[in-house]
Formats: structure tokens, C-alpha cells, sequence
């Protein structure tokens, strides 16, 4: 039994991994075409399923909050109202948001709800990112300096108060401040995005390497 | 969709939208049931994304034309639902081992390629690139450039690196390293900003769109119903604060 449940998984992943790796460097049309294609489709089924299983324990929590009537179980009947105020009319529409110029009953529920809340729930962080702004902003150090002044040039450059400003203070350089913000994030801006993403490349070819080989098994579980 | 739904449509995103950002004044009832309205409807969104995009078109379908091999991928996705059953969750490890080795066979390539080799191309090919003559600000400037960034990221490395102590040269190169990171971490706040600001414009946007008459005051009365609510639940918050004191 340790065979299926420990031994054959890693097999499994080893060859997966290995032919999918080697498949980058065999320039056939079977490799290139025909195995990535398919393992694409496949490897989005298994996402879709990936997803049942996150709503089935997302379900599951908030039925067993109901059942046992926790602490603010009611608003737990709001994620299966939302939950069904998107599929029924999904259903009834087909999976089509349009029909011609008109709004489907689920073109309606994506527009006047699901983005609606998607959208001002984002926008709310605009709040939090400010008042988190005010405290870590704090200048303290040279470096702290330097992070606020590359935050507020970027966010002057992209309201016309900043040009206005910059236009009135340093007009007389013949640079505008949307020049000077092309340059922070086309010359030291991407000095250090490349050196962050050099080092992401090494580490996720490292941890491959080990998922590959089996000697990174932790998202397997215990047994 | 007639022009009724559209109107309740209003009445819907007004007061949604109101109830989200009520919670600026403090948590509450309202807030709470959009937050959960938003968990269900974003989870019945990606279902039916699922749905129709994937298990219908890519399972269903093929299944029905008689290519099983699509029943493959199939029980490994099904082969995640058994984390539920404590006996059989070993199973699931199928589907994941699956995930997990395409994904780092793929990974090793993609990164390398894009993220490692075309990165440090990216660095040395413009200072390859300098040469003719000096004659204008713009050659010059490109130049200037080139070094700049290859400078940077030189210096951004050695923060990264740990193999050697940070002290000497390694320590001035790192700390300089650390004014480029902080200069893109501080570009990179700037624009989330500006981005969730430009949101928030969306968002109150609408608001305007839907306190006009076509859409029956739907901000102003729903703005107002809750700041009622919120006078009355301060004044009943308070009564009660005073009777448990007394207790």
C-alpha cells in the first residue's frame, strides 16, 4: 500500500516532470504541440476540479457555522444567496453575459453585483493603503526617504495637480515630471525589479528541481 | 434585460456599493452581508466559469464524441474532492503530484529563459549597444542609462547574495542595492495607489450615475436609510452600554 501511497505519486511527478522539461528543448512538433497542448487541457480540467474542492470546504465551513448557529452564522447565508444569485442565472443564460446588445440575466448579475462588490472591495484598500502609507512612511532613514520620494513622484506624475506643481517649480529644468517618471521606471526601477526577478528564476528552478526529484514532498501531506 | 431590471440593477449596485464602503465609519451588519454576498457571487462566478468553459466544453463534450482520454485528467482533478474522506485522502495525491510536476518541468524552462536569460541579455545588450559617436544627448543619455541600470542591478545582487559576510566593498555595493529596491518598492506603491484610486473613481462614478432620477435617488436614499440606521444604532448602543453599567 506505501507503494500507492507514497512511492507511486513521486514517480509520477518525477516523469511528469521530466518529460515536460525535455519537451522544452525538443523542438518536434509532438513536443512542442501536441504534449504541452494536451497537458495545458489537462492541467486546467484538474484546476477546474482544484476549484470544487476549495467551494466544497468554503460550503462546508459556513454550513457547519449555520448548523451549529456560531457567532454570526446569518451572514454565512449570504455566500450561498451570492452563490446562487450568480449560477441560476448563469443556467437560465447559458454561460453568455450578452445576448446581441442586450444584458443576459447573467450579464446583469456580473455587472449590478459580482462587480459591483469585486470593484469596491478593491477600492476600499485605497483607504488602508493611505492611512499605511501615513505610518510607514515615516521617514526615518535615507532609505525611508528615498521610498516616499519615488511614491509620491510616481503618484504626483499621474494626477494634473502634480504636473501643474512641477510645471510652476521646475518648469525652468525643461524636464516634466512624466519624463521623470518614465525614467524611475525604466532605469533604477528596472535595476531592481531584474535583480529581484533573477533571484525568483534561481529559487523556482531550485524548488523544481527538488519537486522533480522528490526531496521537496511537503504538498503531499503527511501520511 | 428591460429597462425595470436595469433600474434594480442601480438599486443593487448603489446599495452594495454604499454598504462596502460603510465600513470606513466602523463594522457592521450591512458590511458584513456584502462581504459574504461577494465570497458567494465571486465562487459562483469562477463556478460558472468552470462550468461552461472547462467541464462542459472539455469533458463533458469530448466524452459524449467518444475521446476518453479526457477522463484522465478527469479523475485526477476528482482525485482532490477525496482530501474530504480522512481514509482515502492519499488519493488526492495523485492529482497534486500531477499539478506539481508539470509545473515545475514547465517552470524550469519558462523562468530561466524569461526571467534569468532575458534579464541579464537585457542588462548587457544596450551597453554592448554604445558606440559611434557622442554627439547628441540622447546617445549619451542611453548610455548613461545602460550603466546606470547595469550598476543597479549589480548592486541589488549583492544585497541578495548571502554567500559571502556583508561587510567592506560587498556591504557598500549592498547598501546601495537597497536604495534601487526601495526606489522601485516606492514606484511600485505609487502605482497600486493611483490604481485602487482610479478604482475608487469608478466606484464613486457610479455612484453619481445612480443618484439620478432615472434611477430613483437610489444613492441618496440608500446613503441616508443607513446613516439613519447608524444614528439610531449609536443612540440604542449607547442606552444599552448604560443599562449593563447599572447591572
Amino acid at each position: 500500500m506505501k507503494f500507492f501511497k507514497r512511492n507511486l505519486p513521486l514517480v509520477l511527478v518525477f516523469i511528469v516532470g521530466m518529460v515536460t522539461l525535455a519537451s522544452y528543448y525538443v523542438p518536434h512538433r509532438a513536443s512542442q504541440e501536441v504534449y504541452l497542448d494536451t497537458m495545458n487541457k489537462w492541467v486546467n480540467i484538474i484546476a477546474a476540479f482544484a476549484f470544487l474542492l476549495g467551494l466544497l470546504s468554503l460550503f462546508y465551513s459556513h454550513y457547519h457555522k449555520i448548523k451549529k448557529k456560531a457567532d454570526g452564522w446569518g451572514y454565512s447565508l449570504f455566500v450561498y444567496i451570492g452563490f446562487l444569485a450568480m449560477i441560476i442565472p448563469a443556467i437560465v443564460s447559458e454561460g453568455q453575459q450578452l445576448d446581441g446588445p442586450n444584458l443576459t440575466s447573467l450579464g446583469w448579475a456580473f455587472r449590478f453585483i459580482y462587480n459591483t462588490l469585486a470593484a469596491t472591495m478593491f477600492s476600499v484598500l485605497a483607504f488602508y493603503i493611505v492611512s499605511t502609507a501615513f505610518r510607514s512612511f515615516r521617514i526615518k532613514s535615507m532609505q525611508a526617504f528615498v521610498l516616499f520620494l519615488a511614491a509620491m513622484v510616481l503618484i504626483m506624475g499621474r494626477v494634473p495637480l502634480g504636473d501643474l506643481l512641477w510645471s510652476k517649480i521646475l518648469g525652468w529644468t525643461g524636464m516634466s515630471l512624466a519624463d521623470l517618471v518614465e525614467w524611475i521606471m525604466h532605469v533604477p526601477a528596472v535595476a531592481a525589479r531584474r535583480g529581484i526577478m533573477i533571484g525568483i528564476a534561481i529559487g523556482a528552478a531550485v524548488i523544481s528541481l527538488k519537486i522533480i526529484f522528490g526531496i521537496e514532498r511537503q504538498y503531499m501531506g503527511k501520511d | 434585460m428591460s429597462e425595470t431590471w436595469i433600474i434594480i440593477g442601480g438599486w443593487f449596485a448603489a446599495g452594495l456599493t454604499i454598504f462596502m464602503f460603510s465600513f470606513l465609519y466602523k463594522d457592521n451588519p450591512f458590511f458584513k452581508i456584502a462581504e459574504h454576498l461577494y465570497l458567494g457571487a465571486g465562487m459562483g462566478w469562477l463556478f460558472q466559469v468552470s462550468l461552461y468553459d472547462v467541464w462542459i466544453p472539455q469533458v463533458w463534450d469530448p466524452i459524449m464524441q467518444g475521446k476518453l482520454l479526457v477522463i484522465v485528467p478527469a479523475l485526477l482533478g476528482l482525485s482532490l474532492v477525496a482530501q474530504f474522506f480522512p481514509k482515502i485522502s492519499w488519493v488526492s495525491r495523485y492529482g497534486f503530484t500531477f499539478v506539481m510536476g508539470y509545473g515545475a518541468g514547465l517552470a524550469i524552462p519558462a523562468v530561466l529563459s524569461t526571467d534569468f536569460m532575458s534579464q541579464v541579455a537585457g542588462t548587457i545588450e544596450p551597453i554592448f549597444k554604445i558606440g559611434g559617436t557622442f554627439n547628441t544627448v540622447s546617445a549619451w543619455t542611453s548610455a548613461f542609462n545602460a550603466f546606470f541600470i547595469f550598476f543597479g542591478l549589480i548592486c541589488v545582487l549583492f544585497y541578495f547574495f548571502f554567500s559571502v559576510e556583508h561587510k567592506g566593498m560587498v556591504k557598500k555595493a549592498s547598501t546601495v542595492g537597497i536604495y534601487f529596491l526601495m526606489l522601485y518598492f516606492g514606484a511600485v506603491f505609487g502605482n497600486t495607489v493611483m490604481g485602487r484610486f482610479s478604482l475608487l473613481y469608478g466606484r464613486f462614478d457610479d455612484l453619481y450615475f445612480y443618484s439620478s432620477s432615472k434611477y430613483f435617488y437610489a444613492s441618496q436614499i440608500i446613503a441616508l436609510a443607513l446613516v439613519i440606521y447608524f444614528i439610531i444604532e449609536h443612540f440604542t448602543s449607547k442606552k444599552r452600554k448604560i443599562q449593563q453599567e447599572a447591572k
